[in-house]
């Protein structure tokens, strides 16, 4: 460290992460440690969740040493001048980095690794994450040493708040020229007592600030830290891939058998045997149009893979029967008690949101009676009501609500009576013809239309808007006569992105008349419409 | 640590320390409006209410920045020391006839203006100088060197600067100012001579030269630049108000800072390799602290002989440079003037931007040294480095605004607003300054237009009249009793404006640090609370009552977290055939009070073992389609995405994570929107009574029977 310039870190948190804390347990520390120090902050509205940035300034030779002068601190972080940067989220980490801040031959980086989304990332349609790996790759490439860990779950861990985590890996990087004990003096508050005298809040952060200070200042702890939060984390792990009946694993190649297992289960476990059998023939047929394409198998057969991964989520659609069957079960009710952190003695009370409208009673219901319901409630509409719908709150706790829930996910057989059924399968079979016609067709353009599968989740209007979609674009590019095969192939997969982009099509409407494809045909929606009348008179 | 005294240090942020420098100052009065970055000055004065009175110094929250610049009427008879904060630019626009008024007939008792120089970084109003108002009302402007001794020092000559020459002093911190952690050495405080304890017994005599008002606001114009403004000149000179640090090798050339910009300037000329880690300099530079008015003499005399001066003033338009421009002309002194051709005209003088315009300078009149030449290397390696990431990011990171608190009772009005627009069609919204407008943000992004605080309803009287659909006006509590009441309600009221109103109440001013106004629910019902986490802003009608005074005919009071009818009452209000004013009051308590409350109470009913229902909003990972219609209506931080856990899709779920405060928000959108069916209410009970237990165990053991794996 340069002893005629202050030392200077860049703290970075979110509104509401105790970064205001953290500042002004550093200043304190600089002042019991005899050093001269300052810190500014832009706090603002910012405390209201925003991003926000925090700086401090120390001078490195003690203030008894200055012979009564002091040194001018800067107010506000210099682009490319820092010593340190510390910062509770990554992507936070990776904009302070594209900022200027770090420089690669004297910033040392310390972030979390913890990601928490933006808005903008949380609400598209699709997946709008921004690469972490990316964000990874930029911290290390510019900075002279690094270290990222998850410094919000070693912060859930020790049951405090993520300003003491930081505060330890401070502390732990030697990056002021202050003892640990200086350090932990302030955490305590002043206090000596041992640990376990301490009040609950010092104790704890005195905790984090330990975990934080072990990860920086010695690596092993670090890398231990992070494989033990990668195994406890097993929830998220993969289920082991399930048995695939030895039938099957000889009709299709190993390539695709890890999907093929997983798919054939869930169409199973949604409805039986036969449908099960169903599923297989219709991938079989993909697989045989994939051969024809792709006779080695060179591109490891993706379309088949793909297929069998949409194919079994479409035909495992979701409907009130199966929602009500995963809501049943016993495995569900754990699982709410681990994510609502209940203690094992407290008493846990689940209700959940159910608002079926008519079209999902009608999905159950044979064709001809489907159609009534149906009508009825587009007469409603007609007369300005809203849509009927049955909002609900279940307490599946309860007997009688788990007894509902019980029954109606017994209608199982109802279901392949009903008549969205057939309307399912009917367009499983469009999709899947064209998927078989592209194939044999061009490889490429078969498998973009495969992985169309994505656009078809969910229920309700989510579930029309994605078939809607998916229909034109078939119409539309699947078969265009004037585009050579290559090009409507890129064509579709930039619709598909398109589609995931935004919710109202806009992105999708543009990308198909860019492909030279019709946009989406407007549906009708009812609103209710005040006109005011234009002026005719002058006022009473 | 206001009650610090001499031999004691102060250590702490700026703001407060401003606040000390006011007591030590012997102030009486001090009123204000609270605003980032200089709300904390009212707040402590506000909590400290009972070392006040001990004082004898009068606090006022004031309703706006009006009301507290009228206050300072109180010094033109008086000698009454008085003080006034608030943001700035907004505020003293606000604020800006009482100011005129005050400024005409000049002050008796010393009056200072902190103003929150809300610029650059971290700002949250429209970009404009508060040195405008000093020139045009001619008012003193303090822009201290930020170091707290500093800082505190100027408070106190600020008064005297007042007294001296009857001008009303404006005192300007920036973002930064206001929040730098440092210390002073301190003085005792001192009780003013006249105060609440010991009062006037008569009020002054009748003195017309004390009115604003003709004819003796012709004689007040020529006292300002005849007795007024040389009167400040002599004591900034005779006091060294200004500072002027010598300079070594460069002592031919010369820099006019402002006070509050010292720090970015000595680091960069370190950066130039032009100064010393103590703030000695190669260049000779005149600190301003106070830039208005400049004192000609001085600013001549550091001027003369100097081979060019470089004057570092931020924002636009240059007038301090403009004024030293002008004297150096009028005194024929040929020295070359530099400022805003070397450095950019809009923008915070960070270090980085200063450094690029004291390259330029030293360019011109330095030879190059080693030192020159690797703070070229800096500035385009940082240059260099952005490139460098933006190429390797490819996309640009998405920002991240601040948005409504987790819970935030503002949160379901905009989704109920955005589903009444699918009935209605989008209609025009008139937006308003306060957290609702973080509305304007995604996921909502919602709001044609901000024209000023309460100002959202007489915003839409053009546009009202000329639009097919019914336009729609959104106000808080806070902008409401600010001005809306007035220039948005009453005008709409006289006019007969068919026009609609939506009345965020939850009974704070929130954005500025939840101050208290007319219409927050008093600490008496806060006590009295069986259950402490209700709402209780409904337990005030002041809004309801005055609106109803004023001749309201259509007025519906909704919870703001009933969404559904939120939605019915927002589209009637749309289309109904009432053509008067309609207002709806959206009523929902501030999340971030109500958690204050909260949370001790809870902590103390589970010390005691005492049954605690705590609640939580869940999905189901199995049941969520991973298309986040969810949070398109919401937003809430706690509702966000993690990977699906099902092998078989690809998209991310949505999940809520810890910090939900059980709001109720998810489960209103998932029945009003007819979302997925994936949302779960969770009520965690703790410390249940036996019989609870029992019941418990009794339908856990039926349920289980029923349940499958």
């Amino acid at each position: 460290m340069e002893q005629n310039r202050p030392i200077s870190l860049l703290v970075c948190a979110l509104g509401g992460e105790g970064g205001g804390m953290l500042t002004e347990w550093l200043v304190d520390i600089a002042r019991h440690a005899g050093y001269a120090a300052q810190s500014t902050s832009i706090p603002g509205v910012a405390q209201r969740t925003g991003a926000t940035t925090y700086y401090i300034e120390v001078f490195p030779v003690p203030l008894a040493q200055l012979a009564g002068r002091r040194p001018v601190f800067s107010l506000s972080p210099v682009p490319g001048a820092l010593d340190a940067i510390v910062s509770s989220e990554l992507l936070e980490t990776a904009r302070q980095i594209g900022n200027g801040m770090s420089a690669p031959l004297r910033t040392l980086v310390i972030s979390s690794s913890a990601r928490i989304f933006t808005t903008a990332e949380r609400m598209q349609p699709g997946d709008g994450r921004a690469d972490a790996q990316q964000l990874l790759d930029v911290v290390k490439a510019f900075s002279r040493e690094h270290h990222v860990f998850d410094m919000n779950a070693m912060a859930r861990e020790t049951g405090t708040v993520v300003s003491a985590v930081m505060l330890g890996a401070i502390a732990g990087s030697g990056l002021f020229p202050f003892p640990r004990e200086a350090y932990e003096h302030v955490v305590r508050g002043g206090d000596t007592r041992a640990p376990e005298k301490l009040g609950k809040m010092a104790a704890a952060s005195l905790r984090g600030f330990a975990a934080g200070f072990e990860a920086v200042g010695t690596p092993r702890a670090q890398a231990a830290f992070v494989s033990s939060v990668l195994a406890a984390d097993t929830r998220d792990a993969p289920p082991p891939p399930r048995a695939l009946p030895d039938e099957l694993a000889r009709r299709f190649p190993p390539a695709v058998h890890g999907m093929l297992a997983l798919g054939h289960a869930r169409v199973l476990d949604y409805q039986d045997t036969a449908y099960a059998e169903l599923y297989a023939g219709r991938l079989a047929k993909v697989l045989d149009a994939e051969r024809a394409a792709d006779p080695a198998g060179a591109q490891g057969f993706a379309i088949t893979r793909e297929a069998a991964r949409w194919l079994a989520l479409w035909m495992a659609f979701d409907d009130i029967v199966r929602v009500a069957a995963l809501k049943g079960r016993a495995s569900r009710a754990q699982r709410v008690r681990q994510e609502v952190r209940a203690a094992d003695e407290d008493i846990v009370k689940v209700y959940d949101h159910f608002k079926p409208g008519a079209a999902e009673f009608a999905a159950l219901l044979p064709p001809g009676l489907a159609r009534r319901v149906t009508a009825w409630d587009r007469g409603r509409q007609a007369r300005g009501l809203a849509p009927w719908a049955l909002p609900l709150k279940v307490g599946s706790h309860s007997v009688a609500g788990m007894a509902s829930l019980r029954l109606l996910s017994s209608l199982k057989w109802l279901r392949r009576r009903g008549h969205r059924f057939a309307e399912e399968q009917a367009l499983i079979e469009r999709w899947l013809t064209a998927v078989e016609a592209g194939t044999r067709e061009a490889w490429a353009l078969g498998h973009e239309l495969a992985l169309c599968g994505r656009l078809i989740k969910g229920y309700g209007s989510t579930n029309e808007r994605g078939k809607h979609n998916l229909l034109h674009m078939i119409g539309e590019l699947a078969g265009h006569a004037t585009l050579a095969a290559p090009a409507r192939a890129e064509a579709i997969a930039a619709a598909r992105e398109a589609a995931l982009a935004d919710e109202g099509g806009k992105a999708l409407d543009a990308a198909l008349v860019r492909h030279g494809a019709a946009p989406r045909p407007v549906q009708a929606q009812p609103i209710r419409w005040m006109k005011r009348p234009p002026s005719t008179s002058a006022r009473p | 640590m206001l009650r610090l005294g001499a031999g004691d240090t102060f250590h702490g942020e700026g703001i407060l320390a401003i606040t000390k420098g006011l007591l030590q100052s012997g102030v009486a009065y001090v009123g204000g409006y609270q605003g980032a970055p200089v709300s904390h000055l009212l707040d402590v004065m506000v909590q400290g209410k009972a070392y006040m009175d001990e004082l004898g110094v009068h606090v006022e929250a004031c309703s706006n920045e009006a009301s507290a610049a009228a206050m300072l009427g109180a010094s033109i008879h008086y000698p009454l020391r008085g003080a006034v904060t608030w943001k700035s630019i907004v505020g003293t626009n606000v604020a800006a006839d009482a100011l005129s008024n005050l400024s005409s007939p000049g002050v008796t008792g010393g009056v200072l203006v902190v103003v929150g120089e809300d610029y650059g970084e971290g700002a949250s109003v429209i970009q404009e100088r508060t040195h405008a108002y000093a020139l045009k009302s001619s008012m003193c402007l303090l822009d201290p060197r930020p170091e707290l001794g500093v800082m505190v020092r100027m408070v106190e000559e600020g008064f005297r600067l007042s007294e001296t020459s009857n001008m009303p002093c404006l005192m300007e911190l920036r973002i930064r100012t206001c929040h730098v952690r440092g210390s002073f050495e301190c003085k005792d405080n001192i009780a003013p001579a006249v105060s609440t304890r010991a009062l006037m017994s008569e009020p002054a005599g009748f003195d017309y030269m004390r009115l604003a008002h003709p004819p003796v606001t012709f004689r007040h114009e020529k006292l300002k630049g005849d007795e007024r403004i040389p009167a400040a000149r002599r004591y900034i000179m005779e006091h060294g108000l200004n500072e002027l640090m010598p300079g070594g090798r460069h002592a031919d050339l010369g820099i006019v800072v402002q006070g509050g910009l010292y720090n970015a300037l000595i680091r960069s000329l370190q950066q130039q390799g032009l100064a010393d880690a103590f703030g000695g300099t190669d260049i000779p530079i005149l600190v301003l602290n106070v830039t208005y008015p400049l004192v000609p003499e001085q600013v001549a005399d550091f001027c003369l002989g100097k081979r060019a001066v470089l004057v570092v003033e931020e924002g636009q338009p240059e007038y301090i440079e403009q004024d030293i421009a002008t004297l150096l002309r009028r005194r024929d002194i040929q020295t070359p003037l530099h400022g805003k051709d070397m450095l950019p005209a809009a923008g915070e003088y960070g270090v980085e931007v200063l450094a690029g315009g004291l390259g330029a300078f030293a360019a011109k009149y330095i030879e190059s040294s080693e030192a020159s030449s690797s703070a070229k290397a800096w500035l385009a390696g940082n240059r260099e480095r952005r490139e460098a990431v933006a190429r390797q990011l490819e996309t640009l990171l998405p920002n991240r605004p601040p948005s409504f608190c987790i819970g935030c009772p503002e949160r379901p009005v905009f989704s109920a607003l955005k589903l009444a627009q699918q009935e209605t069609g989008p209609v025009h919204i008139a937006a308003d300054i306060g957290c609702h407008a973080f509305g304007t943000f995604e996921p909502f992004s919602m709001g044609h237009s901000i024209l000023g605080y309460g100002m959202s309803l007489a915003s839409r009287a053009g546009v009202a009249p000329m639009m097919n659909r019914r336009t729609l006006s959104i106000m808080g509590d806070g902008g409401f009793w600010h001005n809306g009441l007035l220039t948005g309600v009453q005008s709409a009221l006289f006019n007969g404006d068919d026009a609609v109103l939506l009345i965020f109440k939850n009974g704070y001013t929130s954005a500025t640090g939840t101050q208290d106004i007319i219409s927050t629910p008093d600490d008496e019902m806060k006590e009295r609370a069986v259950d402490k986490q209700q709402s209780l802003v409904d337990k005030n009608q002041t809004i309801e009552a005055t609106l109803k005074g004023l001749g309201v005919q259509w007025m519906r009071t909704v919870t703001t977290y009933d969404v559904e009818r939120m939605r019915k009452t927002l589209t009637e209000a749309l289309t109904s055939d009432f053509n008067g004013l309609k207002v709806v009051i959206a009523e929902g308590e501030c999340q971030l009070e109500r958690q204050r409350r909260i949370k001790p109470w809870i902590a103390g009913l589970l010390q005691r073992g005492e049954r605690v229902v705590r609640v939580k909003y869940g999905v189901d990972e199995d049941v969520c389609n991973g298309d986040h219609a969810c949070i398109r209506l919401s937003g809430c931080p706690t509702l966000t995405l993690r990977d699906n856990p099902d092998p078989l899709k690809v998209d991310p779920v949505a999940t809520v994570i810890d910090g939900c405060v059980g709001c109720g928000l998810c489960g209103e959108n998932a029945h009003a929107a007819t979302l997925c069916p994936s949302f779960y209410r969770a009520e965690v009970v703790q410390n249940p009574k036996w019989h609870e237990r029992l019941l418990h165990a009794l339908r856990g053991a039926m349920v289980r029977v029923l349940q499958p794996a």
